[in-house]
């Protein structure tokens, strides 16, 4: 069983220290092999909404960087945990550009969700399960609601949690969470 | 004079921009003999390496209205980068301007307004971090649609209240006072046109992929699909 672990290496901070060795201990105990991917602002470009994945080389992002690469691995994992620094209640800047160029992996149509809200479809039957793990120092309640809402309102697909003290609530909702490949959710 | 910045963060290339569009109506409406206005475009700031002096420009601003598309439920990449770095130039300068107002601008190529609520939600907590006035955002749903068929008749109602939109906002940052408003909300909201707009979606992509010499099988390819 494959883990992949993505994260800053912009805010490389004690906390996030914590939650890397935290995460990491969680995902050996469970047996999965772990791969660690730190990532700098300088690996990944912007998405530029070109489109190309969808319509000139669709399900690959045409940007030559070591974006394709991550896709790859992210649709070949069993778990991708994300760890995202909370920064206006949104994620860092190079975690975003790893969420929007993961966009290859979805299919350009419109769907319903079943709350009535426009979704784009899954392209693949399976998916590995996906959660973000928020950590920050002094973060408001505010942006901590913020941080969940961004993904928890609109992706079915995708769990997120807050790392925070007591360490122990965090890995008390990583053990209620179902690991492994899962079907694509709207 | 007061200054006001309108800044657009579309993130492609070379294109025609919807945000850029709905800021350059915005800013039409904008008094000049009051205000002197300033666009930013934030690409065109990463890309010829303007980003000092857009920050000096921002720091001086009265108010700022942000213009940008919807990815992923939230802002792009790009503006996020923009944003964070500005933050960190503007707390470092010490030199903290009071009484700025912050307006968002989100626009999305799904039909409903409200999935850009928590876009204007990051710009809003943006604002508070720089201690300036967030008062309200524009939410537009179906926004590209809105600019291809802005004359054809069924457009007409959306069209009209993106024009009072802008011009609330144009009044807001005139006002000495200000009174709580809430955010405007404007979509494509009907279900019968929502199916047309989901069909006539799905062969758009269709008719671009046979441009690029695709099939329409072709768009459903999983190129990392598991062995």
């Amino acid at each position: 069983m494959k883990a992949l672990l993505i994260s800053d290496q912009e805010y490389l901070t004690k906390t996030y220290q914590g939650l890397k060795d935290l995460i990491g201990k969680f995902l050996k105990q469970k047996g999965y092999e772990i791969e660690m991917t730190e990532l700098s602002e300088k690996d990944l470009t912007f998405c530029r909404g070109c489109f190309g994945c969808w319509i000139k080389k669709p399900g690959e992002c045409i940007i030559n960087d070591g974006m394709a690469q991550i896709n790859r691995r992210v649709m070949n994992s069993d778990v991708v945990i994300y760890l995202s620094p909370i920064i206006f209640g949104q994620f860092s800047p190079t975690i975003k550009n790893v969420i929007d160029r993961g966009l290859p992996n979805i299919l350009p149509f419109f769907e319903k969700r079943p709350d009535g809200s426009t979704m784009h479809p899954p392209r693949y039957d399976t998916y590995p399960s996906q959660i973000i793990i928020g950590y920050g120092d002094e973060i408001s309640d505010e942006d901590k609601q913020l941080f969940i809402d961004v993904t928890k309102k609109h992706r079915r697909s995708i769990e997120v949690l807050i790392y925070q003290e007591p360490k122990e609530n965090t890995i008390e909702a990583l053990n209620k969470l179902e690991l492994g490949r899962v079907g694509g959710l709207l | 004079m007061k200054n006001v910045v309108l800044v657009s963060a579309s993130p492609k290339i070379n294109e025609k921009s919807v945000s850029k569009e709905f800021l350059e109506m915005l800013g039409s409406q904008i008094n000049s003999q009051l205000f002197s206005k300033t666009f930013i475009d934030v690409r065109k700031s990463f890309s010829s390496h303007n980003l000092t002096e857009d920050f000096e420009t921002l720091a001086k601003a009265d108010a700022i209205i942000i213009s940008f598309p919807l990815y992923y439920f939230c802002l792009p990449g790009m503006l996020t980068r923009f944003l964070v770095d500005y933050h960190n130039y503007y707390t470092a300068s010490g030199d903290v301007k009071k009484h700025v107002k912050v307006y968002a601008m989100v626009n999305c190529g799904f039909p409903e307004p409200e999935i850009n609520l928590e876009a204007v939600r990051v710009i809003k907590s943006f604002s508070q971090h720089l201690n300036a006035e967030f008062r309200f955002g524009v939410l537009i749903g179906g926004g590209p649609m809105m600019v291809a068929a802005k004359e054809a008749p069924f457009m007409k109602k959306a069209v009209q209240k993106l024009n009072s939109a802008f011009t609330s906002i144009a009044a807001d940052i005139q006002a000495e006072n200000s009174t709580p408003m809430d955010s405007i909300y404007i979509g494509v909201n009907y279900p019968l046109l929502r199916r047309i707009y989901y069909f006539m979606g799905g062969r758009g992509w269709i008719t671009m992929a046979r441009k690029n010499g695709l099939k329409k099988k072709d768009l459903y390819k999983k190129p990392y699909r598991l062995n």
